[in-house]
């Protein structure tokens, strides 16, 4: 039984960093635009990096 | 030969040897030189990908304007951010950004610039965020990339940089994953202590647990919950208890009185029922949030409205651009063929015709002499025109028209919340019955009397009563926004409910923008068909609605054959058909006959007359059966147009609709709806111009049809997005749903509070099972709220990705 003190607080620790990803996923624009992506693997472009190809990031 | 469509803007390619775009190794045809140099850029770019990716197509290229103006520093001190970097940033708004295509298209096409860093576009709302170095290359530049991909674009201001929408959305999101996390951990937890109290559990891993749920509710409640709390703080303080009060209340005294019960190891904590509360309200606002940024997002009136830039003429006659800001009275400003007239003012050039339809209701182009006065706002049909201002910016009839809306929506009554107000009485009630059985029990039995006035709390925890109305209306937000009905304010679908007199605009909202040809009358040596060809082929080039509408009768498009054809500022068109010289237009120009027949196209050749076209405006497919529908429920229908007599009558007649008034001005509109809502109904204004707009904004329910002029949306409760007059009564139909299952789930939380609080007020509810039968009577009042769905609309043969499709982008 005395696993469960150590399992539960790992699954805080998890929700913690499922949290936080989530976080910076919204912080970085990821929930913005949620429609053109899907487009994207459809384009038969060969040239280029997907960097390069997105739009641009300081 | 069949019908050719351009393969740039999907329109009907004219003549026998149409232009051709070389895509790839194959050669498309498209309509005209813009589409050409379009789709060979994109081509050249690499992204000819777009054509196969797209949902609908981009509208007709446009030649590239010149956008020099925005280069001068007083212009961007207003639209351009400069960084500290050096960098500099724009918001532009883009006419004809549609679908996620369009997206990828403008933010490859920008990334293949040698100065853009950063691109944003935004679908939903239509612009495009832009960082880019000026050293490298110019706003204007940009600007005349955007256009030359057949996206119009407007910069908006620097304040739309500053993205509040984008800030309250975000957070918005992040809370609601807070609560959402949050809950389902606590809800974890307390499986085990339900199990536990069911089996058997050790005390000090019982105490573990509430500990462990008291943690992951910490963030729920100081974190997720922190609107209600600000919420409920701004209510006590003006002291006007609303909706945030006792849900605040709630969260707190069940958070407090959890963590009471976990210090003295007391019976049981409901830290699961303060997560899951938090977290279906934060969702129930969520949704209500979304639907409003979303329509707001179209809105963007201003920026079409009011030209940012005008072309001034200095000392020696000569043109510059300048911005509409460095206008003053007394300069010399020349308008464009079809720009928007940049300030009140008076004409100079001998005269012209302007578009006031946005202003004034009028539907077709009004002739102005010289000295006559034009309105910033109208648009000049054929130019230039030359004109002198007289007023500018907060003086123009377009900024009193904006106060106006201003004023009328300070007069509007607000809809009092009933549903708030009888939650505020709720939660007092409890309270006092809290206090009541606490202080009864302390007399009997002391020991009892916590748990007892706990159970009396979370029993009626108002739950359920709280989430009866936002629930419901929650879920009808979600079916009527899938049916491109945007509801913006909260009374809307009450307002929608009780209105019973309904009174439309005519042009743009009982009838289309395009014409019709009704009656083609030959009174020379051809027939009337083979008079409508030579009509068709004489405005082949054009795309005025009478030009649509002739192309329209004469039937399928056939190759041009018209010759030298010039088109005459105020009169209409002439040109040569197989060697003889036709031309077409009003009566006095085709003819040089006196005459006053303005409703009515006449064709003529050198010797004379040959026919008369009548044209009219085509109602809407569904406007007959949305007025039938409207007068079936009971409600009166009137027309209040500010458009002629005749017209308003023929559109009246075919409808059905016997009240209407012709040439109504806005003042007069006001003074009417003042007179119907006197006379004790409940007027819903239905319209689309900005004459309508304060008359929408003096009306119970405003409703404005979308595709019209964006500044209506802005005072309107409900949008008809996408062209759509039938979502009215889908919206009634769904309306009178909502209030039905509000009603029940109302009916539910007060049946089920009424029967709840006097048991565990005796002590007969052990708070385990308060906790359950709360849970149990929010997940009623939710479930039954989801019956509310979009297939209890019939769909009459609409398109309704059609008419989403201008504000929901579906993907290929």
């Amino acid at each position: 039984m005395n696993i469960v003190f150590v399992l539960i607080p790992l699954s805080l620790v998890l929700v913690a960093l499922a949290g936080w990803a989530f976080f910076w996923s919204v912080n970085h624009d990821q929930f913005d635009d949620l429609d053109t992506p899907a487009l994207i693997p459809l384009s038969d472009e060969t040239s280029g990096s997907p960097a390069e190809a997105g739009p641009k990031s300081p | 030969m069949p019908a050719l469509t351009c393969f740039h803007c999907g329109e009907p390619v004219a003549g026998q040897a149409p232009l051709v775009a070389r895509v790839g190794a194959l050669d498309h045809p498209v309509c005209c030189i813009g589409c050409r140099a379009a789709a060979e850029w994109i081509a050249s770019l690499g992204l000819q990908d777009y054509y196969r990716l797209r949902d609908i197509p981009p509208p007709r290229a446009v030649a590239v304007g010149d956008y020099s103006a925005w280069d001068r520093p007083q212009l961007q001190r207003m639209y351009v951010h400069h960084r500290d970097d050096g960098d500099a940033e724009v918001c532009v708004l883009l006419e004809g950004l549609r679908c996620p295509a369009c997206s990828w298209l403008i933010e490859r096409a920008l990334a293949a610039m040698p100065s853009v860093r950063e691109t944003g576009v935004s679908v939903p709302g239509k612009r495009v965020r832009i960082v880019w170095r000026p050293q490298l290359e110019s706003l204007s530049t940009l600007l005349g990339a955007l256009a030359h991909l057949g996206y119009v674009p407007h910069p908006l201001d620097r304040e739309s940089l500053n993205d509040i929408v984008e800030r309250e959305q975000r957070t918005a999101l992040k809370r609601l994953l807070v609560a959402g996390l949050g809950m389902m951990q606590a809800m974890m937890f307390a499986i085990v202590l339900y199990a536990g109290a069911l089996e058997g559990i050790e005390a000090s891993t019982r105490d573990f647990f509430r500990w462990i749920g008291l943690l992951v509710t910490i963030p729920v409640v100081f974190y997720a919950a922190r609107p209600f709390f600000a919420g409920a703080w701004r209510e006590l303080r003006a002291r006007r208890p609303g909706m945030d009060t006792p849900v605040a209340f709630a969260v707190a005294l069940v958070f407090v009185a959890s963590i009471v019960e976990t210090l003295r190891g007391g019976a049981h904590v409901y830290f699961d029922s303060a997560s899951m509360f938090v977290f279906l309200l934060l969702g129930g606002r969520y949704l209500e949030m979304r639907a409003r940024h979303r329509a707001a997002d179209v809105v963007d009136a201003l920026a079409r409205l009011q030209p940012a830039v005008a072309e001034r003429l200095d000392a020696n006659g000569v043109p510059e651009s300048v911005g509409v800001h460095e206008l003053q009275a007394g300069d010399c400003v020349i308008v464009a063929d079809g720009a928007t007239v940049p300030a009140d003012g008076e004409l100079v050039s001998s005269e012209c015709r302007v578009d006031e339809s946005l202003l004034s209701g009028e539907s077709r182009p009004l002739l102005r002499h010289r000295g006559e006065r034009l309105i910033a706002g109208s648009i000049v049909v054929d130019g230039p025109a030359r004109m002198r201002v007289a007023r500018v910016g907060a003086e123009t009839t377009l900024s009193a028209i904006v106060r106006l809306i201003g004023r009328a929506q300070q007069q509007r009554p607000r809809w009092a919340r009933y549903g708030d107000r009888a939650a505020g009485y709720f939660v007092c009630a409890l309270l006092v019955v809290t206090a009541i059985t606490a202080a009864t029990w302390l007399v009997i039995d002391p020991a009892r009397a916590f748990a007892a006035s706990l159970a009396v709390l979370v029993v009626a925890c108002p739950c359920a009563f709280a989430l009866a109305v936002p629930a419901a209306l929650a879920r009808s937000l979600t079916v009527l926004a899938q049916r491109g009905i945007l509801v913006l304010t909260p009374n809307a679908i009450e307002s929608l409910l009780r209105a019973n007199y309904f009174v439309f605009d005519k042009t743009g909202t009982l009838s289309e923008r395009s014409l019709e040809v009704v009656a083609s009358e030959a009174v020379g040596r051809f027939p009337a068909d083979e008079c409508l060809r030579i009509a068709a082929q004489l405005e082949s080039g054009s795309t005025h609605p009478i030009a649509d509408a002739l192309r329209a009768a004469a039937g399928c498009a056939e190759p041009a054959r018209a010759q030298n054809l010039r088109r005459i500022a105020g009169g209409g068109v002439e040109g040569d058909i197989d060697g003889e010289h036709y031309r077409l237009g009003r009566a006095q120009f085709a003819s040089s006959v006196e005459a006053d027949d303005d409703d009515a196209v006449v064709l003529a050749d050198s010797r004379g007359i040959l026919a008369r076209f009548e044209l009219r405006e085509v109602p809407r497919d569904d406007a007959a059966a949305t007025v039938a529908g409207l007068r079936d429920a009971g409600s009166g229908i009137e027309i209040l147009s500010g458009d002629s007599q005749s017209r308003v009558a023929a559109i009246a007649g075919r409808l059905g609709i016997d009240e209407f008034q012709a040439r109504v001005h806005p003042e007069q509109k006001l003074d009417r709806l003042a007179q119907l809502r006197a006379a004790g109904l409940n007027v819903a204004v239905v319209g689309d111009g900005v004459n309508d707009a304060p008359a929408l904004a003096g009306a119970d329910l405003a409703v404005a049809v979308g595709g019209g002029a964006e500044l209506a949306k802005s005072s309107a409760d409900i949008v008809l997005a996408g062209d759509r007059l039938g979502g009215l009564i889908e919206a009634r139909i769904i309306a009178i749903a909502t209030l039905r299952i509000m009603r029940q789930n109302l009916l539910w939380s007060l049946v089920y509070n009424a029967a709840a609080v006097p048991l565990a007020a005796i002590g007969w509810v052990p708070p385990w099972l308060a906790a359950i039968g709360m849970s149990l009577s929010s997940l009623g009042v939710i479930a039954n709220s989801l019956r509310i769905r979009a297939a209890a609309v019939s769909r009459p043969g609409v398109s309704t990705t059609a008419a989403a499709s201008d504000l929901t982008p579906v993907p290929a």
